[in-house]
């Protein structure tokens, strides 16, 4: 196939410098500055790939963002990466792209047989061909669907492999989107007034519609240098405004040049978060199709597209181009490419006459008036059009080799709609207009249906006029109307969606969507514009249906015999271009996902050999031992319960709490009292929901008669501190209570086992540890290995045991100390497995059955609610429901063969009654002093069961095991040894 | 060339430079209605309380204050806990003087492209027109809780110390293309030179 | 996203806010039984137009903001201390 080729210098690109790429293994050469589409019309590829639903052969048909065709995959070292678009994607040395969607080949698809039997795939199809069976979805239509229609193919480019990206916040007075004629001269009389600018283009170059005519070559030089001079402005080429997302605030992609790119890492993309005072939306129009049949045809273009081919990139996109067209604006194209030697077969023009069609006609060109395209001839390129009357009826065959078109131009109207703008109807343009609330921002230019580069220029003047002004800055007049070339006369354009005739003619060239689906879409009875791109997913591609979507609303309007205005234009909802997910992930990715929260001694469990475990954000040691299995966690728990282990708690959420009312503040905090706790004296509280649901639970110990330090379970340190907060400011605002997270301040270390208080006596100078001066659940300052520090006596393991804390730069000090005194006992470091054994055995509760759906009821923890006074939750865990009798109650579970294992997560059945899961098993561990496995259980009625069997069953294992309810207090339940 | 010469260079300077700030932080919690007799004993031991969302100065110490009614204190090193407790003694029954010099760890950061830097994570304005020295505020960056005071001689940042390494690892990873070098402890002394005296 | 007016820390985004509920909602006194609860944890208006809405600033000043939001525009009309009576 020969192409048309490179026929002139183009303004983005460097003919000196040839960039080698491949296209379906096809070896291709383009020049630097080239889009992948600009190379491969300039190597003369006609067909990029096959449609979506149908397969048929498609061209690249814009030469921008919204390009509803040419998408492609990229293949890189890494990977395949589907959906790229030809016509923004920048070419480098060595791309390798190829066509999706076609197989075995682009040439030769075999799913193209489709298209023959359109007739069984109408619009709506997913609704109504597939409906039934059920069962055949999931195992026949959609395996089907999904490879005959999918769109590129998707290859493990995630992970490890995933290019980097990452986010960036903004701030500005004002937002300008978009840098054409309007967006400029705003940014340039935004930036006069002294106004903090960004100025977002979606291009690599600035200029928009200016960069296509060479009289505005000087005056968009001198805006772009005093833009440059403002040090107070800045502009973002390669950046698309994604999405308004309100409060002024805006996402915005931008993709990196090469250099950028090479400076940070390989890095792709950087998403920005802008947030703005005021926005300028000069987001200019779009030129439409027209649909008529074979408008799909490859070679089909629209006429801007063609203009800018020729005028950025150097590259004419035929030798003999036709034009359909319906307004003066679309002969700048045939005006250039004659211009630059291109002989042109011909217009059909819908409007009996007009000032561009006499200037074409004086030029030579052949101008059919009043005329329509009926058809196309060609399946893998325009050959020839077929020129009818404007009642359809044939006129003649036209010989050439692409036709550009062009149905008039559509303000985008995408971000004023996200930001709620009305919508209105321009009979001028037959297009809307947005009109956007002022407290926001202003429309500017083309966007605004204000056409003309020099009519938009002043118009963008006026928008920022009018935003320096409500800013309250003096708009310093810029005075660069005056320079302005003057815009062309022009005769006004007539409207035109579709041509009356038979055969397929496609609003949305992405979904395969023609008009004969939007009427039957009205016919079924989806006659809200919404509802019919939901029926016939016109719109619903990758490219938003940008092009085509006016035309579809006037299809539908025309079906409905109403106005146009009456049927409006579906909301295009971010993104407005579609984003790679490594995009939005930004940097937040891999070991960076989520922060880590680290021990004051991390470092000394790493050397000590701890297998660390992720809890929340936190890395806890889960066992000193490389090796997996329980056997080096029962060592552990031994330990504790014959010796004394210690253990690094410093996770526990650490609240401190002072004040007058700070007492009071507790008791209405917690469902137990703590005003009646001695100074010198910790307790066990719980706290509940309002709700009436248990929330937390934990030790609270008064260090002095206005000071408490509260401690929380990890999991919930910061909820708690929340929750306080809440009711402290907005229930109780009266009391005088100082709340202050010390979580990071203290670290805190658990000496457990009987020889615990030997241990720590040998660290805390001074201290009586005796039962009589330092009893269970006393608390009190101490100074721990000459540190001054905390001392608590209590227990989670069960046994004799003390939290002793000091500040967490003395952490290390404090807990070689111990370990040193601790030598004679043989002292061993525990993790959180064996934290967790020795928990389950004494039945104490954490998280899993603290798990927001249990009352203390359900855990036993009934006489902990005290029986006077108001508390957050006493109300609502008054409720009958949480007294049935069949409520999920906290027991404890054994194997009845007592060497079988247990897991968390078995569902408990009776073995006699209904296959209905009776609850299921919360913690589970192989236990060192009851030689079996144990665990905790939520079971209904549980406590009634107590001594009963159940059959223990995990379908997931296929296991089933019998096991027999007991008491959760299944170690030493009167509490002799934390009291020994 | 004094510290404070040192810290001017070094905010004018190209890149970025990130060093470890040794300080005490204590923390000033008025009790109700007690803030105004708080900022008189905090002046009678030659420490002024900044204003809300600002930093102060005084004879080589710092306070920043972000919550209503609350400062953080950054004082010179001491032996643990000493300043905590000497400030608990001078403001008993009007304040509560909390030790955070364990929970939080202070970094200081400067150089001319430090607000790129920061832009990545954090979604504070760090204009210089909008956050000039001597602002203070409490923000989230890199996803975790920060403290950031600006100071003529660049940023101090307050992190929790569990998260330290995180934000550490965080600013080295996104300095590295803005040349980010680690430079030399920072003392509080050097700090405090040049700063706003008073706050408001 | 929201963006919340801190009255004690300006404007920021709403990443930095704990949502906490209604603000519009005064708790029961301790002993105003069953239905009075019942009624101030669970019925919702769920209106369109202006919602009072507590926000928790806990990414900053950790201060509970009361905040006058229309929930279909989202405009935030006014933010307040808990005190406040806002509109
Ligand atoms: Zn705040």
């Amino acid at each position: 196939m020969r192409g048309p080729g490179r026929i002139a210098p183009g303004l983005l690109t460097d003919a000196t410098r040839p960039v080698g790429f491949r296209f379906d293994g096809r070896r291709m050469s383009g020049v630097a500055g080239d889009t992948l589409a600009s190379a491969l019309l300039a190597n003369g590829v006609r067909v990029v790939g096959r449609s979506f639903k149908y397969h048929r052969p498609r061209g690249i048909v814009t030469a921008g963002p919204e390009e509803p065709c040419a998408l492609i995959d990229v293949i890189g070292p890494d990977g395949r990466e589907p959906n790229r678009l030809a016509t923004t994607l920048a070419l480098h040395q060595d791309l390798a792209a190829e066509s999706q969607n076609r197989w075995p080949s682009l040439e030769y698809d075999v799913g193209s047989l489709s298209d023959l039997f359109a007739r069984f795939l109408p619009a709506g199809f997913y609704y109504k061909t597939f409906m039934a069976p059920g069962w055949a979805w999931e195992r026949v239509y959609e395996p089907l669907i999904r490879r005959a229609a999918g769109l590129g193919k998707l290859e493990a480019i995630v992970g490890d492999h995933a290019d980097p990206a990452e986010t960036l916040h903004e701030h500005a007075d004002v937002l300008v989107v978009g840098a054409g004629a309007a967006g400029l001269a705003a940014a340039h009389r935004l930036g006069a007034s002294g106004l903090r600018v960004l100025l977002a283009e979606q291009d690599v170059a600035l200029g928009g519609g200016s960069l296509l005519d060479g009289r505005w070559d000087s005056w968009r030089a001198k805006v772009c240098a005093a833009l440059r001079a403002f040090h107070h402005v800045r502009c973002l080429p390669r950046t698309t405004v994604l999405g308004a997302y309100g409060h002024g605030v805006f996402g915005a992609l931008e993709t990196l040049s090469p250099e950028e790119s090479a400076r940070f890492g390989g890095l792709r993309e950087r998403l920005r978060i802008v947030r703005a005072r005021r926005v300028v939306l000069a987001t200019g129009a779009l030129e439409r199709l027209i649909a008529f049949p074979g408008n799909d045809t490859p070679g089909v273009m629209l006429a801007g597209a063609a203009l800018k081919f020729l005028r950025h990139y150097g590259v004419a996109v035929g030798q003999r181009p036709a034009f359909f067209v319906n307004s003066d604006e679309a002969y700048e194209t045939l005006f250039a490419l004659l211009e630059a030697g291109i002989a042109c077969a011909g217009v059909i023009e819908v409007r009996e006459k007009s000032l561009a069609a006499e200037r074409a006609h004086a030029l030579g060109v052949e101008v059919h008036a009043a005329s329509l395209v009926a058809a196309v001839s060609g399946r893998r390129g325009v050959r020839a059009v077929r020129i009818a009357d404007l009642g359809g009826r044939h006129r003649r065959w036209l010989q050439a080799d692409c036709l550009l078109i062009s149905g008039g131009y559509s303000p985008v109207t995408s971000l004023a709609s996200q930001l709620g703008a009305a919508l209105n109807w321009r009979e001028a343009i037959a297009a809307f207009a947005p009109d956007l609330a002022p407290a926001i921002g202003q429309v500017a230019g083309s966007a605004r249906g204000v056409f003309g580069l020099a009519a938009a220029a002043r118009d963008g003047e006026r928008a920022a006029g009018a935003i320096a002004a409500e800013l309250g800055r003096s708009p310093s007049g810029a005075g660069l109307a005056a320079e302005l070339p003057p815009d062309t006369e022009a005769t006004v354009m007539a409207a035109l969606w579709e041509v009356p005739a038979r055969g397929k003619a496609f609003v949305d060239l992405q979904n395969d969507v023609t008009s004969a689906d939007v009427r039957l879409a009205a016919r079924e009875g989806y006659e809200h514009v919404e509802h019919m791109k939901r029926f016939t997913t016109h719109g619903m591609g990758t490219d938003q249906g940008r092009i085509g979507a006016l035309v579809g609303s006037a299809v539908l309007a025309q079906a409905r015999g109403v106005p146009l205005a009456e049927v409006g234009l579906t909301k295009a909802r971010p993104f407005l271009e579609p984003v790679p997910f490594a995009a939005l992930a930004g940097a937040e990715v891999r070991e960076h996902y989520k922060p880590k929260r680290r021990l004051p001694l991390h470092e000394w469990h790493e050397s000590a050999g701890a297998r660390f475990v992720p809890t929340g954000l936190w890395l806890r040691p889960l066992v000193y031992s490389p090796q997996p299995g329980w056997d080096a966690v029962l060592a552990e728990a031994r330990a504790v319960r014959r010796s004394v282990g210690i253990t690094d708690v410093s996770t526990l959420g650490k609240i401190d709490v002072q004040g007058p009312d700070a007492a009071r503040f507790l008791d209405l905090i917690y469902a137990n009292t703590f005003s009646t706790l001695k100074v010198g004296r910790a307790r066990y509280g719980i706290m509940l929901r309002e709700d009436g649901m248990l929330f937390d639970d934990g030790t609270t110990s008064r260090l002095a008669a206005e000071h408490f330090v509260v401690t929380t379970t990890t999991a919930n340190a910061a909820a708690v501190l929340e929750h306080m907060e809440f009711h402290l400011q907005a229930v109780c605002p009266d009391l005088d209570v100082l709340l202050t997270d010390v979580g990071d301040q203290w670290a805190q270390f658990a000496v457990a086992g009987p020889r615990s208080r030997e241990v720590v006596a040998g660290v805390c100078e001074g201290v009586d540890l005796s039962n009589e001066s330092f009893p269970f659940m006393a608390a009190g300052h101490a100074v721990i290995a000459g540190i001054p520090g905390r001392l608590f006596r209590i227990s989670f393991s069960g046994e004799l045991a003390y939290e002793v804390a000091v500040p967490a730069r003395s952490a290390l000090a404090a807990w070689s100390a111990l370990l040193e005194a601790g030598r004679p006992c043989d002292i061993t470091p525990y993790g959180l497995d064996a934290l967790n054994t020795l928990r389950i055995e004494k039945g104490h509760v954490t998280s899993a059955e603290l798990n927001g759906n249990t009352s203390a009821g359900d855990l036993g923890l009934e006489r902990l609610l005290k029986p006077h006074g108001d508390f957050i939750g006493r109300a609502l865990s008054q409720r009958p429901g949480l007294a049935a009798p069949d409520r999920l109650q906290l027991v404890g579970v054994r194997p009845v063969d007592r060497t079988l294992p247990l897991r968390n997560g078995l569902q408990l059945l009776d073995p006699e009654g209904r296959a209905a899961s009776l609850g299921y098993v919360t913690s589970a561990t192989p236990s060192v002093e009851l030689g079996s496995w144990v665990g905790l259980a939520l079971v209904a009625g549980g406590r009634r069961r107590i001594g009963r069997r159940l059959t223990a069953l995990s379908p997931v294992h296929g296991e089933s095991t019998e096991i027999e309810i007991t008491s959760s207090h299944m170690l030493d339940p009167e509490n002799l040894r934390v009291r020994g | 060339m004094s510290a404070g010469e040192a810290l001017g260079a070094a905010s004018e300077a190209p890149g970025v430079e990130l060093a470890a700030c040794a300080v005490e932080i204590v923390e000033l919690a008025a009790f109700r209605a007690r803030a105004s007799e708080l900022s008189g004993i905090s002046r009678g031991l030659g420490l002024e309380l900044a204003a809300p969302g600002r930093a102060a100065a005084g004879s080589g110490q710092l306070s920043v204050c972000v919550r209503p009614g609350r400062w953080l204190l950054l004082l010179p090193p001491d032996s643990p806990g000493a300043q905590a407790a000497l400030w608990q003694r001078a403001c008993a029954g009007v304040a509560a003087a909390l030790d955070h010099s364990s929970g939080l760890v202070a970094l200081h950061l400067a150089g001319a492209e430090l607000r790129e830097v920061l832009s990545r994570g954090c979604r504070l304005d760090l204009d210089p027109e909008v956050f000039p020295p001597g602002r203070a505020a409490a923000t989230l960056m890199a996803q975790v809780g920060v403290i950031l005071a600006r100071l003529p001689a660049g940023f101090v940042l307050l992190t929790p110390a569990s998260t330290a390494r995180h934000v550490r690892e965080w600013l080295t990873a996104t300095g590295r293309p803005f040349g980010l070098t680690a430079g030399p402890d920072v003392t509080v002394a050097e700090l405090s030179v040049a700063a706003p005296a008073v706050g408001g | 996203m929201l963006r919340i007016p801190c009255p004690w820390c300006g404007e920021r985004d709403e990443t930095e806010f704990r949502y906490r509920g209604d603000a519009s909602r005064e708790r029961p006194a301790g002993d105003a039984g069953l239905t009075a609860f019942t009624t101030y944890v669970y019925a919702r208006e769920n209106r369109c137009g202006w919602h009072l809405e507590w926000w928790l600033h806990v990414g900053g000043c950790r201060r509970l903001l009361k905040v006058l939001r229309h929930t279909l525009s989202h405009e935030i009309r006014a933010v307040g201390g808990p005190g406040d009576s806002l509109g």
